[in-house]
């Protein structure tokens, strides 16, 4: 009877649905805006703290342009979908954003990052970049995808007032797995109350547990994880195995953290905020970053770090040649390949990682300079006793084989180390379906091979 | 009845009663003691000192009040939208008898049942496809949809207790039917409107997993997801300040269910959405 | 009944605002549900997206952990809502009875706080009540009963977050259906000398079955797709002990990047969830159909 109504009911339906397709909160209305995405979580501020400061800078030198940052609260594992989520549509993708290295490859093929090439020719800064930092953004199509902004190793980091009181040697210098179990029992026999040994585990650590934790291990056995000539994922080998077997030897004999604490995504932020602070912790396998938590800057100042703490190299397994190891990752900021304006993009990366602000932003959160003017420079270099045993670890790191595929396989660890920790399954089941789920993940079984 | 047998029952029922209230308040109990300590962390451990300190602590726009009101937004926007669709679908249904409303309404019955949240998945990649990620009106009709079957099965329900006879006379004055639903009807089913759009804003406030996977701007996001992300970030070391947080977050509508069974009792008990 | 005054396109018409809602947003999320199901669709790692027959389910038929996953869910369903809720809130309903309305006011009350407590809120409050140091185990302590809830049995403790979460609702529904039993009837019978067991079972239990019948349908329903609180609870850890297949499917989906995958585990809930919503269906009495 009464059509008008109906249809005013429905424009007004309309209305909404159509606004839905332009609303959003984004405030990406004006063409002016860069939008950054970047993680914060626990004891990680140092990058927020940085931007903020960098953006007054850019929009001071650049007038009608306006920095939007949007701080992703979320560990590791939570941060990389929150922006898989936000790149996978260009409304919301960020245009510049803070990606770790091993995901560009798989962030590449699904078109999230663009190529900036042609912006680095023209950035005389460029040139003080090393040549390991110019191949970490580059991806297997030959392109650069993001500028580095530091690396790190890792390594033992252990408490030396706890390592006296059980009537270990310090310096400590650990030759094989076996040494590094034998301090942890004598911890946990002599000195009460402390958990001897930490080592990151399980999903909740994230890419933490496979880097710092498993990744360290296997990559000081025979074995790793890629076989380059045959360009085919190992799966199966005896040196994963092992590896696995370690995990559990630490879980099995209490030696590590109670598995429902090491489980808890906050468990990397308690470990450095607390337990080493507090002198409750013995050893901690660790990055070289670490000791930003402890500076005046950082989230929990802790000036005595620097006498109650030492560190030593990771030994391989049995001591093989050359005796230690280590892995190397690091962060890029990458332009967006749905960016409005990629130039503009990059001039903000640019500004972030010039060489004072490269200088500020490697002293605080704790990175091996990629630039060889930061490298050089004295600031730097007195910024932290640590610096020098970690760039040292350089010589005989490791990177992981950062294919597309690398994110699967790194979650395969992941689940295959929670199911040893937690009891759920003995090390060869977990090793089967870690071989399995790989397999499946990379796909096929021609994908793969068994051991080298 | 009988005297002799009722004693022993009594107290037994009693107690099992009582049983039932401890078990269902102990669960609270660390929450609310830990939102009045100070430092309170996860362990149960009561220190005695009591302040309002981690209520002060929350309260600042970039904790609670702006994920409060997007709460709003979206719940109330969700509510509105879906009270309006449902009324103008349940008078049909309410009123007439055809194929069309008969089937209507076995889809709509057959729908409440389908646990929507398992879709979440496609929803995301479809919201991705046609750019509607990031958006809150398209989350609210996302929202709104997936309440919309029980909200038309409630809502047909209520305008059936309406005797027709009292539109009949208006029918005979001329008066359309749109005319006699906002003239009659809807003054008689104010209470049928408001259990429906409070059930609906209920519901949608606690929705933690739709907003949480549809929505990715940190400004926009209710205080259902913020809320998470605050107890992964600082659950452990401040969960004194999560429980205030998830007091002032919960209160309203716990108020607001209060106030609704006060008002209009059994009518609140969900009843009209389960007679079997 | 006079039906002249308002015409079929203007009765139609009134069906259109929830009809586009749910065409759009309600069938749509399900037609793209069964679409991607068969796609490779992923987070990242690829911009196209294949169509791959049905290799996602050939992949979930092989794999070991969605199987898991399904038990699980079996068992949190049959543990928490079957047994625990619809139990529960029928006996409560039965206990409160007649009481008086302090006693009604303080249990029902509290039952029903539970129940509106946002699911997150809920979450938070086992999560610190089943802590290693939590309440329970300061209770439990004094019997030397005291245990890592959440990680030794996890799945015992979302079951139980589950029913103190959902009782409210079973145990409405009983007092609404025990409601409509005439109080005669039960007099009568306990004139013949039944027991109040007697008297339950064979007076009270047959004349709400419908009641129980739907109520246990609507509860299975709402708890096969229950996400937040074990979420919050346990995230379906440690390992994969309490990874029910929603759980499961959003790690597949989010964390592992594999949507396709997840989609054809969504599509799997939906059609497990589609049979119960036909049989509540055709139990309830639609009235003038």
């Amino acid at each position: 009877m009464r059509p008008k109504h109906v249809l005013a009911a429905l424009t007004a339906l309309a209305l909404t649905t159509a606004s839905a397709g332009c609303g959003g909160s984004g405030g990406d209305d004006s063409d002016k805006t860069i939008t950054v995405a970047y993680q914060k979580f626990g004891a990680f501020i140092q990058l927020d703290a940085q931007l903020q400061n960098v953006k007054k800078e850019y929009e001071a030198a650049h007038a009608g342009w306006t920095v939007e940052l949007v701080p992703i609260e979320a560990a590791e594992n939570d941060y990389y979908t929150k922006l898989s989520l936000m790149n996978r549509s260009p409304k919301t993708a960020p245009d510049v954003m803070y990606e770790d290295t091993f995901l560009i490859n798989t962030d590449i093929q699904a078109g999230f990052l663009a190529p900036i090439d042609e912006y680095l020719s023209g950035w005389a800064d460029w040139s003080q970049f090393t040549d390991a930092a110019k191949a970490a953004g580059k991806a297997q199509d030959g392109k650069t995808y993001g500028v580095p902004m530091g690396t790190d190793t890792r390594a033992l980091w252990y408490d030396k007032t706890i390592f006296q009181k059980a009537g270990l040697t310090v310096p400590w210098e650990p030759k094989s797995w076996n040494d590094v179990l034998a301090a942890a029992r004598t911890i946990k026999q002599k000195v009460p109350g402390v958990t001897p040994l930490n080592v990151y585990s399980g999903k909740g650590a994230g890419e933490g547990a496979t880097m710092q934790g498993f990744e360290m291990l296997l990559y000081g056995t025979k074995h790793t994880l890629y076989d380059d000539a045959q360009k085919k994922w190992i799966v199966g080998s005896p040196g994963f195995n092992d590896s696995l077997g370690f995990i559990k030897t630490i879980f099995d004999e209490k030696l590590a953290p109670d598995p429902q604490d090491a489980l808890d995504p906050n468990w990397g932020t308690k470990v450095n905020t607390e337990l080493f602070p507090t002198g409750k912790l013995g050893i901690s396998l660790d990055g070289s970053w670490t000791s930003s938590t402890w500076i005046e800057s950082g989230s929990k100042p802790w000036p005595q770090w620097t006498e109650k703490l030492g560190y030593a190299a990771m030994p391989t397994q049995n001591g093989e040649a050359p005796g230690k190891t280590s892995m190397s990752g690091g962060w890029l900021l990458s332009v967006g390949a749905h960016a409005a304006d990629k130039k503009a993009s990059f001039d903000f990366v640019t500004t972030m990682l010039n060489k004072e602000n490269t200088l500020k932003y490697d002293i605080a959160a704790g990175q091996i300079a990629e630039r060889k003017d930061v490298a050089a420079d004295p600031r730097y270099l007195e910024s932290n006793p640590s610096l020098e045993f970690f760039t040292g670890l350089v010589d005989v790191t490791h990177f992981r084989p950062a294919y597309p595929d690398y994110p699967n396989v790194s979650n395969a660890i992941q689940v295959a180390m929670e199911s040893v920790m937690t009891g759920q399954a003995p090390v060869d089941a977990a090793a089967k379906t870690f071989a399995e789920q790989v397999t499946s993940a990379v796909g096929g079984p021609d994908k793969v091979t068994t051991a080298s | 009845m009988t005297g002799p047998r009722r004693g022993p029952m009594r107290l037994a029922a009693y107690l099992v009663l009582a049983l039932v209230a401890i078990s269902f308040f102990l669960p609270f109990l660390w929450l609310i003691v830990a939102s009045i300590q100070p430092g309170a962390a996860l362990s149960a451990d009561i220190s005695w000192q009591f302040s309002w300190e981690n209520f002060g602590e929350v309260l600042n726009a970039e904790t609670i009040f702006r994920p409060v009101l997007n709460s709003l937004i979206i719940s109330g926007g969700t509510a509105l939208i879906t009270v309006f669709a449902a009324t103008l679908a349940a008078y049909p249904l309410s009123r007439y008898r055809s194929r069309f409303g008969r089937l209507f309404l076995y889809g709509i019955l057959f729908s409440t049942g389908l646990p929507i949240t398992a879709v979440m998945v496609p929803v995301y990649t479809m919201y991705s496809q046609f750019e509607l990620t990031d958006s809150v009106p398209a989350l609210i009709l996302f929202m709104a949809a997936s309440s919309l079957p029980f909200a038309i099965w409630m809502m047909k329900n209520f305008m059936d207790s309406v005797p027709v006879e009292l539109e009949e006379a208006a029918w005979t004055d001329g008066a359309g039917w749109l005319q006699s639903l906002r003239r009659i009807i809807l003054p008689l089913m104010v209470p049928g409107l408001t259990v429906v759009f409070v059930f609906t804003f209920v519901t949608q406030w606690g929705n933690f997993f739709v907003p949480f996977i549809l929505l990715q701007s940190p400004d926009s996001q209710p205080a259902s997801v913020t809320i998470y992300t605050f107890f992964s970030t600082y659950g452990q070391v401040a969960y004194g300040q999560l429980a205030a947080f998830a007091i002032l977050y919960t209160l309203p509508v716990v108020l607001l269910y209060t106030a609704m069974s006060r008002v209009f009792g059994g009518a609140f008990s969900l009843t009209g959405a389960v007679k079997g | 009944m006079t039906t002249a005054t308002a015409p079929r396109a203007a009765r139609f018409g009134a069906f259109v605002p929830a009809l586009l809602l749910l065409v759009v947003f309600f069938a749509g999320p399900l037609l793209w549900a069964v679409y991607s199901a068969f796609t490779d669709v992923a987070l990242t790692g690829s911009a196209e997206v294949n169509f791959i027959g049905v290799d996602n389910f050939t992949t979930m038929w092989h794999d070991a952990q969605f199987w898991n996953s399904l038990w699980l869910t079996l068992v949190f369903v049959v543990g928490s809502a079957v047994i625990g809720q619809n139990t529960l809130g029928l006996l409560i309903a039965l206990l409160l009875r007649g009481r008086n309305a302090g006693t009604r006011g303080v249990v029902s009350g509290l039952v029903i706080a539970a129940w509106t407590v946002p699911e997150v809120v809920a979450g938070f409050c086992w999560y610190s009540y089943l802590h290693r140091d939590g309440t329970l185990n300061g209770i439990l302590g004094w019997v030397g009963l005291d245990q890592n809830w959440l990680y030794t049995t996890p799945m015992l403790a979302v079951i139980l977050a589950n029913v103190w979460r959902g009782t409210a609702f079973s145990m409405l529904v009983y007092q609404a259906a025990l409601n409509d039993v005439p109080p005669e009837l039960h007099e009568a019978a306990a004139m013949d000398g039944a027991s109040a067991w007697q008297r339950l079972r064979s007076v009270t239990l047959p004349l709400i079955r419908r009641s129980i019948v739907s109520n246990l349908m609507l509860i299975t329903l709402q708890t096969l797709a229950a996400f937040g609180l074990i979420y919050v609870m346990t995230k379906g850890g440690p390992g994969t002990k309490s990874s029910t297949t929603p759980i499961y499917m959003y790690q597949e989906s989010f964390q592992f990047y594999k949507l396709g995958y997840g989609t054809a585990m969504a599509l799997v809930l939906l059609v497990i969830g589609a049979i119960f919503s036909l049989i509540y269906v055709r139990l309830i009495k639609v009235d003038n159909l």
